[in-house]
């Protein structure tokens, strides 16, 4: 298998000398046409995706914002949208969210790893089933789920256990997601079967094997799964409003809808907190951006 | 090497324990007891109103040493689904009086015995009576009414040299004015005229058209006096009044644009001051003084339909007794309590928290008859609000009128979204949707 | 055929049946070996977590469909009912035009510009990553501020944004989400604009997983930027594509909350879908009957679309 390109890649090494190998279009660095027309087309989407947001983060800091007009910068700079969103308390808010956020995301990806796993590297009766159950669980609005999940929530299996209030009320019921789940099992499943043979050989279990050599080589897709589970959780809005006990269990994100009906702070506060509940998912997309860049699997079948 | 990989597999075998262990120590809910000397209590409010709620209860709890367990919650319904479920509901529930039919039809509430209420004869028969429900028995205390007043903005309309307008065209042309002559004075063409959510989501589009429909004549359902309905939408002064919203929609500027699709949610025009015309409940009163200043809030008398009727919405809340609760003493305590003269002007204050919300007045108008608006309130504009409940009208609030709220804005919003639309044949549509929900609601006659 | 369309199919093939386990010797497939039990043993959690918190209320919600819900009166089996409720409002059946309109354009826009997005914008660079970041922007905000923000651009006047840059070119002013005949198209550009980034970042990491060997090989046979997408890119990319896929069928049938914010389903009912029809009805109307089995047509109807999105492109990965 290896000998077919094994003539064109030793004339390749020749040929390796700027970043044309990065990309699939292979973009070459350099003044040249296709470089322009690529500066052109990434300043227009530059714009027409991050404009909003710089409206967005202008507004936060206008004491005068204003829902019909829109301003590239504050029209009256202040604070004030900040203090008037403490006093009602977001940052509160903020914190139940990264509460639930953290371990709604350990949980949430341990399982997709684990269920992917098995769905990805082992061979047995039902696989695609269990593959399209867990899809199923995306496919039931939420809305439908919502009341006897409440139910379950404040009993949990018939065992008097009440998560009602607790952010185990949101993080339990998120932990299993279909998008993960398969992305991951997709990922996997393209991950060279020699490399697993050869651990094998050597007597390496299971759970070392998942941990040691296949998760290493799911890095670009545990980053996705990462940046999409985080927003996944931090977005809920019906799960935390049924599973709290009371309004000082509330996430953000449902704050925001607070807000949003509160018609003595003026625009930019709503803003304010908008760009509050934005930042924790930029972070971390930021964090996550350099898992999606790296060619990985030709360096892992190398070394 | 082989040692870090026994490490960290120990690890994920820790944080795994971990987490199963603090899941089994939360297992030891909280579960309330029924025999305490407390109350759940639900309001549908955000933190404005909530700012209003508290210093009654916190008077309650003084007086009774009944503690309140308050909640003000503003996905009302979601929340009180999610509760139904578990057969858990709060004990007490304030929300709107037209909750009433659909939340009776769901079994979420306990029967009242007016007789037994301390106060109840301090309450208008009249209010009474709308609480009853279809089998006749009383479901809900009332708590406070209101109905839609008019507010404009009283230095935009000084500027441009205009009177208080009396009709429906006087006001028609202070929208326009308000659009085409920069009231605000800032050189941009940027203000204009009437604040409408005019969305079917939730019915608000019936909610801003009900008023004209009722002062040009018009009319939704009729009671036939034997716990039937009749539906009398389709008439010439329906269509009267859905021409003059629509022409209203159709000059430009005289409705804010876009409006068809919003939600209240959505309008906050006039505390921002790019519009100067609203429709809207007392209550917003205090909240637009504090966005555009005091002296330039101004209630004004209903302007006239065609037919010379000033007759507007009419709203309110009351207090429900929720279904699972054993607590029937202290539920009757509480409303007792809310119904006093006391309570009733305690709600009306407009006072600032230490968390600098200014509360807005969750008593509108009083329930109960021996308050008097302009005495508590010292503000001549409380008293048109007053006057302009005294000729109101109400959905009612004894049948499941959601279905009929939304069958009539689906078409409202049709018709008002198109300058062409057919009018009789929207009414018409109307129309059909009430005969066969009725039907559906064994309503009909 | 280059010698290309051999060489990168065989390079980035890999192996069929996924695992090892199918090469092993057929004596060794006993019923209950401790090996056919291991994969079970990795699926425990995830199971059990989903029988608990999403099967068991799933199933609950179907039960839901075929009962008049009232928690406090007991249930009232009514058969179909609720079925045949939702089946005779015109309303729904003009909403499911409008679902299946806007979720395919939808998905599909969404799927060529988030393909190119990541196409233009793969590499190492700052400047890229700069990019990158911005196109990423709509999705980590709120969906209900994106809404909003986009109501104001699209303000149906000269003075609003778009209006005016298109003013500037000589086009009047449009209504924009405020006229009947075009406020479907003007949804599906928002719902485009929302969901292409995240297409972008799944290419993305599809991207990232290609033998860069493969492009060195391809350029020593010279080939034509085209060629190489055909037989080197696109066919790496087929996990991606097939996730985005995937998802877009899962998803683009119950489309909500971009409507909702938008329009709330109107004017005039224009951009009224299932979901937006299944909440006024059911939810905010407390009809919870209704709101099923609505739920329960889409469950199905999305289970159908997916299970042929799924077949479709294992086949075409049992075709290379």
């Amino acid at each position: 298998m290896s000998a077919i390109h094994e003539q064109p890649l030793k004339a390749a090494k020749r040929l390796r000398t700027d970043g044309q190998f990065d990309s699939a279009l292979g973009w070459k660095p350099g003044w040249r046409a296709s470089n322009l027309l690529r500066l052109v087309l990434c300043i227009v989407v530059f714009f027409i995706f991050a404009a909003p947001f710089v409206l967005i983060a202008s507004g936060a800091f206008d004491a005068a914002a204003d829902s019909t007009a829109l301003h590239l910068f504050p029209s009256q700079p202040s604070l004030e949208p900040m203090n008037v969103a403490t006093g009602r308390g977001v940052w509160g808010y903020f914190l139940n969210s990264l509460v639930i956020v953290g371990g709604g995301l350990v949980l949430q990806i341990s399982i997709a790893i684990l269920t992917s796993y098995a769905l990805a590297r082992h061979r047995f009766r039902g696989q695609s089933f269990v593959l399209l159950l867990f899809l199923l669980t995306m496919m039931l609005p939420e809305e439908i789920i919502a009341i006897p999940l409440s139910q379950v929530l404040g009993d949990v299996g018939g065992l008097g256990i009440n998560l009602r209030g607790t952010p185990w009320g949101v993080i339990l019921p998120i932990a299993v997601w279909g998008f993960s789940i398969l992305l991951m099992t997709e990922f996997m499943k393209e991950i060279p079967l020699e490399i697993e043979e050869a651990a094998r050989l050597d007597g390496v279990g299971e759970l070392r094997m998942l941990w040691t050599i296949i998760l290493p080589l799911c890095k670009p897709v545990l980053g996705v799964v990462t940046i999409f589970g985080f927003m996944m959780i931090w977005d809920q809005y019906l799960l935390p409003l049924i599973a709290a006990n009371d309004p000082s269990d509330y996430t953000l994100t449902v704050a925001l809808s607070v807000l949003r009906a509160d018609a003595q702070v003026g625009s930019g506060v709503l803003l304010f907190g908008a760009l509050l509940a934005l930042l924790p998912s930029l972070l971390i997309y930021l964090l996550m951006q350099k898992s999606l860049i790296r060619g990985i699997t030709s360096g892992a079948t190398k070394g | 090497m082989l040692k870090t990989r026994t490490i960290r597999s120990g690890l994920a075998l820790a944080i795994t324990v971990a987490l199963v262990g603090t899941l089994a120590a939360c297992s030891s809910g909280d579960s309330s007891g029924g025999d305490d000397k407390s109350l759940e209590v639900w309001t549908r409010s955000g933190p404005e109103a909530a700012a209003s709620y508290q210093p009654v209860f916190d008077a309650f709890t003084k007086k009774t040493g009944i503690k309140i367990d308050y909640k003000p919650i503003l996905e009302f319904d979601t929340q009180l689904q999610a509760r139904a479920g578990q057969k858990d509901l709060p004990d007490v529930l304030i929300n709107d009086a037209g909750s009433l039919g659909n939340y009776v039809s769901q079994g979420f509430l306990l029967p009242i015995d007016k007789s037994s209420i301390e106060g109840s004869d301090q309450i208008a028969d009249k209010t009474w009576d709308e609480n009853r429900g279809t089998d006749g028995k009383y479901y809900g205390v009332p708590w406070s009414r209101q109905a839609a007043v008019t507010i404009i903005r009283k230095d935009w309309r000084e500027k441009l040299g205009l009177p208080v307008p009396k009709t429906w065209d006087d006001l028609s042309a202070l929208g326009e004015a308000f659009a085409t002559q920069d009231p605000d004075g800032d050189g941009v063409a940027d203000t204009y005229g009437m604040v409408v959510a005019g969305s079917a989501q939730s019915g608000y589009a019936l909610r801003w058209a009900a008023s004209y429909l009722f002062q040009a004549g018009g009319g939704l359902l009729k009671y036939n006096g034997d716990g039937t309905y009749k539906s009398v939408v389709n008439s010439p002064e329906a269509a009267t009044a859905v021409e003059w919203m629509r022409k209203q929609f159709c000059t430009p500027g005289v409705v804010v644009p876009g409006s068809i699709n919003l939600t209240t949610a959505d309008t906050p025009f006039f505390g921002q001051g790019t519009a100067g015309i609203s429709l809207t409940g007392p209550y917003n009163i205090s909240t637009f003084e504090a966005n555009v200043g005091a002296d330039n809030v101004e209630v004004i008398p209903m302007p006239a339909g065609p037919g010379g009727g000033v007759t507007s919405l009419a709203e309110g809340e009351n207090i429900y007794f929720g279904a699972s609760s054993k607590k029937t003493d202290l539920q009757k305590q509480l409303a007792e309590f809310l119904i006093t003269p006391e309570a009733q002007e305690l709600a009306m204050k407009v006072t600032t928290n230490e968390a600098g919300v200014v509360s807005q007045p969750v008593v509108r108008i009083p329930v109960n008859k021996t308050v008097d608006v302009a005495a508590v309130t010292g503000d001549p504009r409380w008293t048109v609000a007053a006057d302009a409940y005294n000729d109101s009208e109400n959905f009612p609030y004894a049948i499941d009128f959601l279905p009929f709220r939304q069958i009539a804005a689906d078409e409202l919003n049709a018709m008002l979204s198109d300058c062409n639309s057919d009018i009789p044949a929207g009414l018409k549509k109307i129309d059909d949707g009430f005969v066969a929900e009725l039907k559906n609601q064994n309503l009909s006659q | 055929m280059t010698t290309l369309s051999n060489g990168p199919a065989v390079s980035v093939e890999r192996p069929r049946p996924s695992t090892g386990m199918a090469e092993r010797p057929p004596q060794r497939r006993r019923r209950f070996t401790r090996r056919s039990l291991i994969p079970w043993l990795f699926l425990v959690p995830g199971l059990l977590l989903g029988v608990i918190f999403k099967f068991g209320p799933m199933i609950e919600g179907i039960r839901m469909s075929f009962v008049k819900v009232q928690p406090f009166l007991g249930d009232e089996f009514i058969g179909l009912d609720n079925y045949v409720k939702v089946l005779s409002d015109q309303r729904f059946l003009d909403a499911l035009a409008h679902t299946v309109v806007l979720g395919g354009g939808q998905a599909i826009g969404a799927l060529i510009l988030g393909t190119g997005l990541a196409l233009l914008l793969e590499g190492s660079s700052r400047r890229l990553w700069f990019v990158r970041t911005a196109v990423f922007l709509p999705v980590v905000t709120a969906v209900a501020v994106v809404g909003e923000i986009w109501r104001i651009l699209l303000f149906p006047t000269e003075s609003g944004f778009i209006n005016s840059i298109l003013g500037m070119v000589g086009i009047q002013a449009q209504g924009f989400l405020s006229d009947p005949n075009t406020s479907l198209g003007y949804v599906m550009a928002v719902g485009i604009w929302i969901s292409a980034p995240y297409n972008m970042v799944i290419i993305l990491a599809g991207l990232a997983g290609i033998d860069r060997a493969l492009y060195e090989s391809a350029a020593v046979d010279g080939v034509t930027t085209w060629q190489r997408l055909r037989y080197i890119v696109f066919p790496a990319l087929r996990p991606a594509l097939s996730v985005v896929l995937t998802l877009a069928a899962i998803r683009s049938l119950r489309i909500f909350t971009e409507v909702f914010v938008l329009t709330g389903g109107g004017p005039a009912g224009s951009t009224e879908v299932w979901m937006t029809r299944v909440f006024s009805l059911g939810f905010k109307g407390n009809d919870l009957g209704v709101a099923s089995a609505a739920s329960v047509l889409l469950l199905v109807a999305t289970l159908v679309l997916t299970v042929s999105v799924r077949m479709v492109s294992n086949r075409k990965e049992r075709a290379r």
